[in-house]
């Protein structure tokens, strides 16, 4: 029966389909429209309401194996700090690739803000082992969980450090995150020192998150892929100036990538309906096989 | 010229992976063992650089009268290595008794602070007002009655039990679907992500250093 032939279909070549609708709107960008959700918006708000005498958590909760998801919100918000003065304290909790993840975000970032320098705007002061343990005793002292910088400043030699004592002085938590580590951020560090928590998370984590977000235990919540083009067209709206560095040839984004991510959908959604309709047909016409 | 090489080391490494969709092969199994290997011997590289370093041996070499209390983890931690010697093993349980009881407490906290009682406070919604919309509280408040009577097993599923249990699952559905949808996305962005490194990335790396 040639249905049931359709319906066993070689899954190789739903993996070439969907290996050619990911490269060819890499290769030939499309420019799908993006529009934005509360959850990112309200993050990017906060920031804009933060200015040069603030000071911002960056935590860097993920490593290269979800780089593709997380790097480009981390940029996106890194960048959003940096245009607007705000101090950026970076740190790494998560074990596989964590402060690796840090250094090259860190350093492509602030490459863009010559005028901006490294111990008096910003500082990465490197991995800590135990997350738990480092998030809860950042809240009573952040010099004793990192008593150096990545580059083995101590804190005292980092102008940035000497008026950051504990979580009082931070404004906001950002968490780029992998696993679990995003969610102790809201469920440890808000509840109990009260600081404002945003997560950026994977895409496969992000439901979860939305049990958070709706108990105020965060502000804001960038989801996957999506979350982070949702937050790159903020930042593009409201810093035209930018437009030119996500414009650029070579430069992946999260705009970019959506291209892809919706052709891919749009395929996966195709076989889908297609795999549902034979598996429908086939099974009428063995009913009526079967009663005739 | 180091770069050209780690690019194209990466891009070849990918391409063993990827080469798992037509079937196994020894190249796939090749990068996967790599790929286990050098993530252990990267976590222990960043473990004695990043935290042992500057957290343990340099305060107590450098400042042992200050720093003597942390002789304490470092014992404790040399301890769990006694379980490979037979006759002493029983000592490493010491270690991992305080390493536990921290950790217990820690969450004990944080799950009933930090999840069990917010989570519960914000389900406590009135049905026609609150932060949400009328709408959405009353699909909130169906939705988790619904799903506690379908994983309530003290009373058997039948009749109006049975209806609303129904009504759970179809909460429970509609959660997983979510679920997998945003895995989709997730497995697509990761695919994503090494297709720009292919095409993009190692070309104009190659070009850079080929020009």
């Amino acid at each position: 029966m040639k249905l049931e032939r359709l319906a066993r279909i070689d899954r190789r070549i739903v993996y070439l389909l969907i290996g050619i609708g990911t490269v060819l709107p890499i290769l030939f960008p499309i420019g799908f429209p993006v529009s934005t959700t509360p959850p990112v918006e309200r993050l990017f708000e906060k920031i804009e309401s933060l200015g040069p005498d603030d000071v911002v958590l960056v935590s860097f909760d993920y490593g290269p194996t979800t780089a593709p998801e997380n790097s480009p919100m981390a940029e996106a918000v890194l960048r959003h700090c940096l245009s607007r003065r705000i101090k950026v304290i970076a740190i790494a909790l998560f074990p596989i690739g964590g402060v690796t993840m840090a250094g090259e975000v860190m350093s492509a970032v602030t490459a863009e803000y010559p005028e901006l320098r490294d111990g008096e705007d910003y500082v990465l002061l490197g991995y800590k082992d135990g997350a738990q343990a480092a998030m809860k005793q950042i809240g009573i002292d952040i010099a004793s969980v990192f008593p150096t910088s990545m580059d083995g400043r101590t804190a005292g030699e980092i102008p940035l450090m000497r008026s950051v004592r504990n979580y009082d002085d931070i404004a906001l938590v950002c968490s780029f995150a992998t696993n679990i580590i995003g969610e102790w951020w809201a469920n440890l560090i808000n509840a109990q020192f009260g600081t404002p928590i945003a997560v950026g998370t994977t895409a496969v984590s992000a439901p979860k998150y939305y049990a958070f977000l709706d108990s105020g235990q965060m502000l804001g919540l960038l989801g996957g892929l999506k979350g982070a083009s949702e937050y790159e067209q903020l930042l593009l709206d409201a810093y035209p100036d930018l437009r030119a560095r996500y414009a650029r040839t070579g430069v992946y984004t999260a705009m970019k990538g959506m291209d892809a991510q919706t052709v891919d959908h749009a395929i996966i959604m195709l076989f889908i309906l297609i795999g549902n309709g034979i598996h429908f047909l086939t099974r009428r016409q063995r009913q009526s096989e079967e009663s005739g | 010229m180091g770069e050209l090489i780690g690019t194209w080391i990466g891009a070849l490494l990918t391409l063993c992976i990827f080469s798992f969709l037509y079937r196994d092969n020894p190249f796939f199994r090749f990068a996967e063992s790599l790929f286990a290997g050098v993530s252990l011997g990267y976590y222990v590289g960043i473990v004695a650089v990043n935290t042992l370093a500057p957290n343990l041996f340099q305060p107590l070499f450098g400042n042992f009268g200050e720093n003597w209390d942390l002789l304490i983890p470092l014992l404790l931690g040399i301890n769990l290595y006694t379980r490979f010697i037979p006759s002493i093993a029983w000592l490493a349980r010491l270690s991992l008794a305080a390493y536990i009881a921290y950790y217990v407490g820690i969450n004990m906290v944080q799950k009933l602070q930090g999840e069990v009682v917010p989570q519960i406070g914000s389900t406590i919604l009135h049905p026609i007002g609150g932060s949400l919309t009328p709408v959405d509280n009353l699909i909130m408040i169906v939705g988790v009655l619904s799903v506690l009577i379908y994983f309530y097993f003290s009373i058997e599923h039948k009749a109006a039990v049975g209806v609303v249990s129904r009504v759970g699952i179809w909460f429970l559905m509609l959660g997983f679907g979510a679920a997998f949808g945003y895995t989709v996305m997730a497995r697509v962005s990761l695919l994503i992500g090494r297709m720009n490194y292919l095409f993009i990335d190692t070309v104009r790396v190659t070009s850079q250093h080929l020009s």
